[in-house]
């Protein structure tokens, strides 16, 4: 009987850094299986597994038909730490893809229908950026993508050398940090502030993404500007385990994140007390 | 052979080799039949170095189990159990080397708190291999003093015998017991209407979410998690990687958890989504009445009290239900 809880070894082929504590780990998995390959959507996860140090939950953040998978990491925890002191070429295990995978976009028809708004905060860039990778495959060559992202400082904002090849294809980046820096430029205020400054897209579909403290303002100015309930997806975070549905952690009302998210449109989730 | 025996007031369950130990008066096992099903503990994986190796080959409960006498309320938590691991190969491996003989006499009403009834149509819905019902022990106090259990073929007979599946039949034709009925098992739920406590119940948790009554739930639960442990439908659990003494080898296991304690929901910087007692304790109602019947269309509860009887803070589960219903 398959078991969902055995990682399939992979080795690590690249690690780049991203801010002072934040990697970006390329893996490739070490064996052929036969019969499996490895393939996500954006919006699902992994599990990585360090034995002795436990299994944590992280989205890819590569193209989605690389052959290898990018984990963006950052020193937190026991099991980040010890990656983060990992090298090219040591092992790890990863199980997964885990999450419905439900990405909206078979909802809707964003080649002539929609545009796409994403409210996003400091790490949770990082998921994002699949669906941004292959924005021509997923949303099609002529849909716009408007991001509004806020980092602490400039030196926190992940793929920061990436964001001029994103522009064309046709990703506009409203960029915020915190608090005042020296040589920077931009705007400056949570991402909230960026509502009064900039205009959000027309006629869009509504992607949130971030710490859990960022989604109650940013719902309220998309639903002053109008955005339906169902038109709005936000990305959970809970504590998992399983990763199967079973264990009970990342329960949230009658929903598991891990199976049934990790991304929910409000309409499925305002009326669950806590969700947000 | 895991049964039910009488030992210091308690039915408790222990193995047993001579029959006449065997208790079936109608009283609840102090502790239900879940650590068979569902153990507190069990490694999933070896690990050396950074290596995984699958425990498969080494299932300890490798060896066949018979769980006799086996009331109705704690075979209806299997049904819950058989669904939530249905895809788990550990539970897989040691469910098939169980062998269930259930009972038909139900509980007293006081540790019966849906008042769960023999009934023959029930068997159906039932996860049992050999079921012997009792037909002429109306109350349990007339039992006690009733002979220990003798299965005799026939008319006369005391009790009727069922099988529900294949292996039970091949066990009972092995003894040279032949008179027996099959019943074919026909999943969880009864066809027809829904069952209407339960709906109400779901509705009332998911619609009419009343913080009253949580908060006050919230100032007397202490969060032993006590009624985790005796409940026979909590199965959640943790995972966890423990080194051994000898240096790089360890084990990756999962243990039973309870959604009581502050860590269950916490997540990296140290948040909690769970952050007080009020949610923790609304989390284990609405799991059970609200959760559980969205996933499979039943009760995750089989009201048999337990919860209530280990509370040291006397929080009674039937009042919570009425509490939520009247709300």
């Amino acid at each position: 009987m398959h078991n969902p809880y055995q990682p399939e070894p992979a080795k690590i082929v690249s690690i780049s850094r991203q801010t002072s504590s934040v990697k970006l780990f390329r893996f490739e998995f070490a064996q052929n299986i036969p019969g499996w390959k490895f393939s996500y959507q954006p919006g699902q996860f992994v599990e990585l597994s360090l034995p002795g140090f436990g299994e944590a939950p992280f989205a890819p953040c590569g193209g989605i038909k690389e052959k290898y998978i990018e984990l963006c990491v950052r020193n937190v925890g026991k099991l980040t730490a010890r990656l983060h002191a990992m090298k090219v070429g040591d092992r790890v295990a990863v199980r997964g893809p885990y999450g419905n995978g439900a990405w909206p976009a078979g909802k809707y028809d964003f080649k002539v229908q929609k545009n796409l708004f994403i409210a996003v905060g400091g790490l949770g860039l990082a998921p994002l950026r699949s669906l941004l990778l292959g924005k021509n495959y997923f949303l099609g060559k002529d849909t716009k993508v408007q991001i509004f992202y806020g980092a602490r400082n400039p030196q926190e904002m992940l793929f920061r050398h990436e964001y001029e090849n994103w522009k064309k294809l046709k990703i506009k980046m409203e960029l915020t940090i915190d608090k005042e820096h020296a040589g920077w430029k931009g705007h400056t205020g949570l991402v909230t502030t960026l509502f009064d400054k900039c205009d959000v897209l027309q006629n869009s579909v509504a992607f949130l993404v971030g710490p859990p403290v960022m989604y109650k303002p940013v719902l309220e100015r998309l639903k002053k500007l109008g955005f339906a309930d169902e038109d709005i997806y936000l990305s959970l975070e809970r504590r998992m385990h399983c990763a199967v549905g079973a264990c009970q952690h990342c329960a949230v009302g009658s929903y598991y994140t891990c199976k049934d998210g990790p991304v929910f449109s409000w309409a499925q989730i305002k009326n669950i007390p806590d969700a947000i | 052979m895991p049964s039910a025996v009488k030992k210091t007031g308690q039915i408790l369950i222990k193995g047993i080799s001579n029959p006449d130990e065997l208790n079936l008066d109608g009283q609840l096992p102090f502790y239900s039949f879940k650590r068979f099903f569902v153990p507190e503990k069990e490694g999933l994986f070896d690990y050396q170095n950074n290596k995984l190796r699958d425990k498969k080959s080494v299932y300890p409960e490798r060896s066949q189990r018979a769980l006799v006498g086996m009331n109705i309320l704690d075979m209806k938590a299997v049904n819950l159990y058989d669904q939530v691991f249905e895809k788990d190969p550990y539970y897989q491996a040691r469910r098939r080397n169980i062998l269930i003989v259930g009972y038909s006499l139900t509980p007293e009403i006081e540790n019966n708190i849906f008042e769960h009834k023999y009934e023959e149509d029930i068997l159906e819905h039932l996860p049992f291999d050999i079921f012997l019902a009792d037909y002429n022990a109306p109350s349990s106090r007339e039992l006690r003093n009733s002979p220990p259990l003798k299965l005799r073929g026939g008319s006369g007979g005391l009790y009727k015998v069922f099988t529900g599946s294949i292996k039970g039949q091949r066990i009972l034709e092995h003894f040279g017991y032949k008179d027996y009925e099959h019943i074919q098992f026909s999943g969880p739920i009864k066809e027809g209407e829904a069952d209407k406590r339960m709906e109400r119940l779901r509705d009332r948790l998911k619609n009419h979410h009343n913080l009253k009554i949580w908060e006050e739930l919230g100032q007397r639960c202490i969060e032993c998690g006590k009624c985790t442990l005796a409940c026979p439908t909590c199965f959640c659990f943790r995972i966890d990687d423990a080194p051994a003494i000898k240096e790089n080898l360890g084990e990756r296991s999962r243990c039973w958890d309870s959604c009581y304690y502050q860590e269950f929901s916490e997540v990296v910087g140290g948040h909690k989504f769970l952050d007080n007692t009020a949610k923790r304790i609304h989390f284990w109602y609405f799991h059970k009445f609200a959760r559980i019947p969205d996933e499979f269309n039943f009760m995750g509860c089989v009201g048999c009290h337990r919860c209530a009887a280990v509370c040291p803070v006397g929080i009674d589960i039937n009042k919570v239900l009425e509490d939520i219903e009247n709300s």
